[in-house]
């Protein structure tokens, strides 16, 4: 089945950037958070285009051909109202919000700031908190070569493989490369040098019924958080995936799918 | 010809195998060290500072790093305040050159500006200011700048430190990385308009074209190795400032190298072979790639360019397990009998346009007898032979204190406006 995708550049900020927004799919409208390496179109997110409108909004710099975005925006609350407006202008009413790792906590604060934003929220291992006891691992000052031990329970499963794998172009490898290593850049900025900006204050302002999913293995950020969400968010549960690592929808699709299904109807 | 000593206060008794189990920033252990071993490093290190100064060096240099064990230097005003001090006693007509303090890394920039100024009061207007953008591991990690954060906050904490220096009327700063209500520093400098600055690039086009249009010298160090490298740095820095219409003064640029003298070229080598390899493989080699641009530190464009062509790191990627001579081959020392040092040094100065000498004659576990030597025979033997250099040049020094026979020039309005 084709999926259309388009790409649309929302002015925000008073004109400050373009917030550029991938929309794929068709049906009831569904914001993607991408993780800290920016947006990619992979096997999960082309399931949800099957049920919904997928909205992924790119974090500022994160967007192909607009690198200097970041440069527009000074603090996470910017980024955070710049989001809001560009949801508003495309004419989203409370649709539901799914957001991995850094992007589960961008739909957090979001959740936080604009209570009742989203119909329903699923966090796939989010960051933004911080407990000295299980730190979260500082991954834009880690080796290349420990990434995907810390990424994924097994690093060798095809799906890992897949997406640790880099082109064969030498010219597209460089692309690739040269992308993901600014768009941790980008979103490193507002979360350095610890994860913790303060969300933990405002989770108890989420109305949104929130699913918390966490895979067992995650070493990258602990699945001790997973208790700490679901003791700040007042409506949330969690669900926890076994034999699995820090991106559940890669390394435990179908599992993610089962568990999100009863919780989205 | 400008020649300076230039000092880094490295822990010289780490292990054999340090660098196979340990990062010589960050993370090092410092479960490996002993007071005694800090002390006499220190001391040393101090004292060889003062012994270039007698010896008749023309400037005195120190970097900044913080949580490093090849540099344990986490303020060089500390120690330039120090010399500042001790010269001016003794009379010694030596620059004071702290050429590290990193303005990315700086969480408080007036007292930046603060600092230098007194040292140049200290020095009776002896200051030469070397501002780098600053390493990533030393501004992220160290000091918890985001590293996409780290070269703005440079330009933008340098262009404050030159306006605290320079304007007699106090004023508001409202930036984006600092915000401070009334800037009026005590004491300013006494250098007119402003003490020499230098930036220091690593070949980035950014930099070098930064430091030509606002009349910064530049500093480039050959710790990659010259012979890799050299051709296509300086070319590069030199093209640009035909592309930005400055003459191509060899006053503007200054280069630092390991250099080792001995009576002989075997002696030479004898001594200083397993002291180079250890600042090499346990300094520079044990910091990993990724902790010198950690990822947002770099321009995207930067990065795609080093990705098409790293040859700017010359040696960088081997420096682990780098032998003596890989690192003769490479140019990352300059090793040998006072003939053959003046002759290698005086062909780089030739060759690249280079006015300024910055010796780095203490390096790795060197021991002090043997670093004292070192600066001593280059003093006598080296030295002399580089200084008339650039005696026929038709240009002047702009770069370098005016007591100390510099010929600084007023900011114009076209430099005034690069600073920013």
């Amino acid at each position: 089945m084709t999926i259309d995708q388009v790409d649309l550049a929302i002015p925000a900020y008073g004109g400050a950037l373009d917030i550029h927004v991938t929309r794929l799919g068709a049906g009831p409208a569904l914001v993607y958070f991408h993780p800290a390496d920016g947006f990619n179109v992979d096997p999960f997110v082309l399931d949800l285009a099957e049920r919904y409108t997928v909205y992924a909004p790119h974090f500022p710099g994160t967007a192909p051909g607009d690198p200097y975005a970041i440069h527009a925006v000074r603090s996470l609350w910017e980024v955070v109202l710049a989001y809001q407006e560009v949801l508003s202008a495309l004419g989203l009413e409370r649709p539901v919000a799914i957001g991995q790792s850094f992007g589960g906590m961008m739909a957090a604060e979001l959740a936080a700031t604009f209570p009742g934003m989203f119909e329903r929220m699923v966090l796939l291992d989010p960051i933004g908190l911080w407990n000295d006891d299980y730190p979260v691992v500082n991954w834009t000052a880690t080796s290349p070569a420990d990434m995907p031990g810390l990424l994924f329970h097994d690093p060798q499963t095809p799906d890992a493989l897949a997406l640790l794998a880099l082109p064969d172009d030498h010219e597209e490898m460089i692309e690739s490369l040269s992308r993901a290593d600014w768009s941790i850049g980008c979103t490193a900025r507002f979360i350095w040098p610890i994860p913790d900006k303060g969300l933990a204050r405002r989770l108890h302002r989420i109305t949104t019924p929130t699913l918390v999913v966490w895979g067992e293995n995650d070493r990258l950020c602990p699945v001790a958080y997973a208790d700490d969400f679901v003791a700040g968010i007042p409506r949330s549960s969690k669900v926890i995936i076994p034999q699995c690592g820090h991106i559940p929808q890669v390394e435990r699709r179908l599992e993610l799918h089962a568990a999100i299904a009863p919780f989205l109807g | 010809m400008k020649v300076s000593f230039f000092s880094q206060a490295a822990y010289r008794e780490l292990p054999d195998d340090f660098e196979q189990h340990h990062l010589s920033c960050v993370t090092t252990p410092y479960s490996l060290t002993t007071p005694s071993t800090i002390y006499d490093s220190y001391r040393d290190f101090m004292d060889e500072l003062v012994h270039a100064a007698r010896c008749g060096f023309d400037g005195v240099a120190v970097t900044e790093h913080g949580q490093s064990s090849y540099d344990m230097m986490p303020n060089p005003s500390l120690i330039a305040a120090t010399l500042a001090y001790l010269t001016e006693v003794e009379g010694l007509p030596v620059a004071i050159y702290p050429m590290g303090r990193s303005l990315g890394k700086s969480r408080e920039p007036v007292r930046v500006a603060e600092e230098m100024a007194v040292v140049d009061v200290m020095s009776g207007g002896r200051l030469i200011a070397g501002f780098p953008v600053g390493l990533s591991y030393d501004a992220s990690l160290n000091n918890a700048v985001a590293p996409i954060e780290s070269r703005e906050r440079f330009k933008e904490h340098l262009a404050l430190v030159l306006r605290a220096w320079e304007d007699s009327e106090p004023f508001a700063w409202n930036g984006t990385y600092s915000q401070y209500p009334s800037v009026n520093i005590w004491p300013r400098p006494l250098q007119h308009p402003r003490p020499p600055v230098y930036l220091t690039g690593t070949g980035n086009p950014v930099t070098m074209r930064h430091s030509l249009e606002a009349d910064f010298g530049f500093n480039y160090f050959g710790w990659f190795g010259l012979k890799m490298t050299g051709r296509q740095v300086f070319d590069r820095f030199w093209d640009l400032a035909d592309q930005v219409g400055v003459a191509r003064n060899p006053f503007r640029m200054s280069f630092m190298q390991i250099i080792g003298v001995a009576d002989t070229d075997d002696e030479a080598r004898r001594l200083y072979a397993k002291h180079a390899e250890y600042f090499f493989r346990r300094a520079l080699g044990a910091i990993p790639g990724e902790m010198l641009s950690l990822p947002g530190a770099t321009d995207i464009n930067g990065v795609r360019a080093m990705l098409r062509d790293s040859s700017d790191d010359g040696l960088f990627a081997q420096m682990k397990t780098v032998t003596f001579d890989q690192l003769v081959e490479a140019g990352c020392v300059t090793v040998g009998s006072p003939a053959t040092v003046r002759e290698e040094l005086a062909s780089y100065c030739t060759e690249y346009g280079i006015g300024n000498l910055l010796a780095m004659l203490n390096f790795g576990s060197l021991p002090r007898e043997l670093a004292m030597n070192n600066i001593q025979l280059f003093a006598d033997e080296v030295l002399p032979h580089l200084r008339g250099i650039w005696d026929e040049s038709e240009h002047e020094h702009h770069w370098w204190p005016e007591r100390l026979g510099g010929r600084p020039r007023q900011p114009t309005a076209a430099t005034l406006a690069a600073r920013s």
